[in-house]
């Protein structure tokens, strides 16, 4: 399957792993887009349930994990939050490398973080692999009122491109789940588990579900 | 005037402010993790073992002071400029051995440790600081700052973005004062070199500097010399290229000096620079604890970039045994996180940095980034070209 490097659980070449890892998938995820886009929050309320206001600005990247259980999985998201400033961008290949999915988050206030957002989705469609979940978030819903890309135009948008789109909230926690679970349940090797649950069935490369252009944020 | 006086002596009276910390009998018992402010005012949080540690080198701080001052008193208040004198031919050779002497002293001397008291000082002049802005008008800094007041570009935008966002909750950085002082110094410079603008990672050690500095003119002169003379070209420029050469040559040494860990990492697809890109543009203010950093600085603003070398890899070199026995990646960045967050005794670090990962020279640093210099610009050419093609492409 491709995109296998990814789940370095199940890679040959990789050290066993102790405990009952059959059911435990790692999958490698990164956040990109724009400076004060909300990424570094967005993780932190998926992993520890918090927020801050002022979230020290990200150098470099910074990691952090956690598992999630999805049906009969369990998914370990090995998360790599990135630095937003333009300049960083020339480190962005050493994180997606390799990655299973990529969250790209754009501020709903600033028009400008929705096209440094696209200018992403094509650098990724371009040089990632091509089994990369690729998920825009549109963070920031709490501020509705200076709401600035419209849900529609952004939604349009990543049907075009076959992106999940999804619209957040980091302050007050809203879809922050919904956004990993999406993504852990499209998780082919997810998916193959799923299948793989009906004997002789035969299993394609990318299901039907998984091609479709997604928008769960309705 | 530009609000430099009110926080003059700002990192005594946080030192003075600061009680001898004794953890109570029940804290102990418990293995509490405890909340406190260390010398600097950053609140740090660690265990009673943490606490011991701060203490006993609070007491190493407070002896190293008492060297320094026995030698002013025989040597004279600027005894450790004379080194610099060593580089004039014209000297009577009595006077050169007594500089080499001085020199031999200086490097040791540092090596243990500036008293914070006394870090201002011996920064500004051994630094180059105090050179450079001698070669511009007394007024410079505060014409440069009326200059660029009111003014509005991409780089004050994103100064204005992070000045909340540099450590947040510190007593002093996070006030409208704190933020006002950090942004002229941020703002200053930006101004003063446009290629470097503002780079984010900057705001950490500008902030710092401030910390230790008092001054902001003297914060702001420390922040010239360090991006123009003291680390490699263009680390903090557009595509961060100095970064990436750095970087590279990172990786050679570790394979080098620390082959078992190098071999094990890549075996894990684990690239060191996840972890080492942080450590070298914030000069490890965000990852070590704030006395331990500003040990490291000593030594980066007397002897050069290469420090920052020498600190990376014992910071791999102390936890080797660990490391090997990892299996992900996450393991890794974990092992590595808490052993940064945790290393309160300088001296911990510093041992392995300079007595168990053998010399380096500038001289072949050197070399070895120039060798790696046409296959970064290579590489940042190639991923330009990609996205140009990306945009072609939409034309079409």
């Amino acid at each position: 399957m491709a995109g296998g490097e990814a789940f370095s659980s199940n890679s040959p070449a990789k050290p066993p792993i102790l405990g009952n890892s059959s059911k435990t998938i790692n999958a490698k995820l990164v956040l990109l887009g724009d400076m004060g886009a909300g990424k570094s929050s967005l993780v932190l309320r998926f992993v520890k349930d918090q927020f801050f206001d002022f979230q020290e600005s990200t150098i470099g990247a910074a990691f952090f994990s956690r598992t999630v259980g999805v049906n009969d999985a369990s998914v370990k998201f090995e998360i790599w939050d990135t630095a937003g400033q333009e300049r960083y961008h020339s480190l962005a290949p050493m994180y997606y490398r390799g990655a299973a999915a990529a969250i790209i988050v754009y501020d709903i206030t600033s028009t400008e973080s929705f096209e440094r957002a696209k200018k992403w989705v094509e650098e990724l469609h371009k040089q990632g692999n091509p089994n990369l979940i690729i998920t825009l978030a549109g963070n920031k819903t709490d501020l509705e009122d200076k709401r600035k890309v419209a849900a529609e135009e952004a939604r349009t948008y990543a049907e075009e491109r076959r992106l999940v789109f999804i619209e957040t909230s980091a302050k007050t926690a809203t879809n922050v789940s919904k956004l990993f679970y999406e993504i852990a349940k499209r998780l082919p090797r997810v998916q193959a588990m799923q299948n793989s649950a009906t004997p002789g069935m035969v299993l394609v490369d990318r299901s039907p579900e998984e091609t479709r252009p997604a928008s769960c944020c309705s | 005037m530009y609000g430099t006086q009110s926080k003059r002596d700002l990192a005594l009276e946080l030192q003075s402010q600061i009680p001898i910390l004794r953890p109570s009998i029940h804290s102990r018992r418990a293995n509490l993790t405890v909340k406190f402010q260390d010398l600097y005012g950053f609140t740090v949080e660690g265990n009673v073992d943490d606490v011991n540690v701060l203490n006993e080198v609070r007491e190493k701080v407070r002896e190293q002071g008492r060297v320094w001052w026995a030698l002013e008193a025989s040597k004279g208040a600027n005894w450790y400029l004379q080194p610099e004198v060593s580089n004039g031919i014209a000297l009577k050779s009595s006077l050169k051995i007594s500089a080499v002497a001085n020199a031999i002293t200086l490097k040791r001397l540092i090596r243990k440790g500036i008293p914070p008291v006394l870090r201002p000082k011996v920064w500004f002049s051994l630094s180059g600081a105090a050179k450079k802005k001698s070669t511009v008008p007394e007024s410079y800094y505060n014409d440069l700052i009326k200059a660029v007041e009111g003014k509005v570009t991409a780089a004050t935008k994103q100064i204005d973005h992070d000045l909340p966002r540099t450590f947040p909750g510190h007593p002093w950085l996070d006030t409208p004062e704190g933020h006002a002082t950090l942004r002229r110094v941020l703002v200053g410079y930006s101004f003063r070199d446009s290629d470097v603008g503002y780079c984010q990672g900057l705001n950490y050690v500008a902030a710092l500097l401030l910390l230790v500095m008092k001054t902001e003119e003297d914060a702001f002169w420390m922040l010239a010399v360090l991006l123009e003379n003291v680390l490699v070209n263009d680390c903090y420029t557009t595509n961060l290229s100095g970064c990436h050469v750095e970087q590279r040559v990172f990786k050679d040494l570790l394979t080098k000096k620390c082959p078992r860990i190098a071999a094990h990492l890549e075996a894990l697809e684990f690239d060191v620079s996840l972890v080492a890109t942080e450590w070298f543009l914030c000069l490890f203010s965000k990852s070590l604890p704030s006395e331990t950093t500003l040990r490291v600085w000593d030594i980066l603003f007397y002897e050069g970039a290469k420090v920052l070398f020498h600190v990376a890899l014992a910071i791999f070199k102390m936890k080797e045994d660990e490391l090997l026995l990892t299996h992900h990646v996450g393991d890794v960045i974990n092992i590595l996180q808490r052993t940064t967050h945790h290393l309160f005794d300088p001296d911990d670090l510093l041992t392995v940095a300079f007595d168990k990962i053998g010399s380096m020279t500038t001289t072949t640093l050197s070399k070895q980034r120039k060798k790696q210099e046409p296959a970064v610009m290579a590489e940042l050419d190639q991923r330009l070209r990609r996205l140009n093609s990306l945009k072609v492409e939409e034309d079409k």
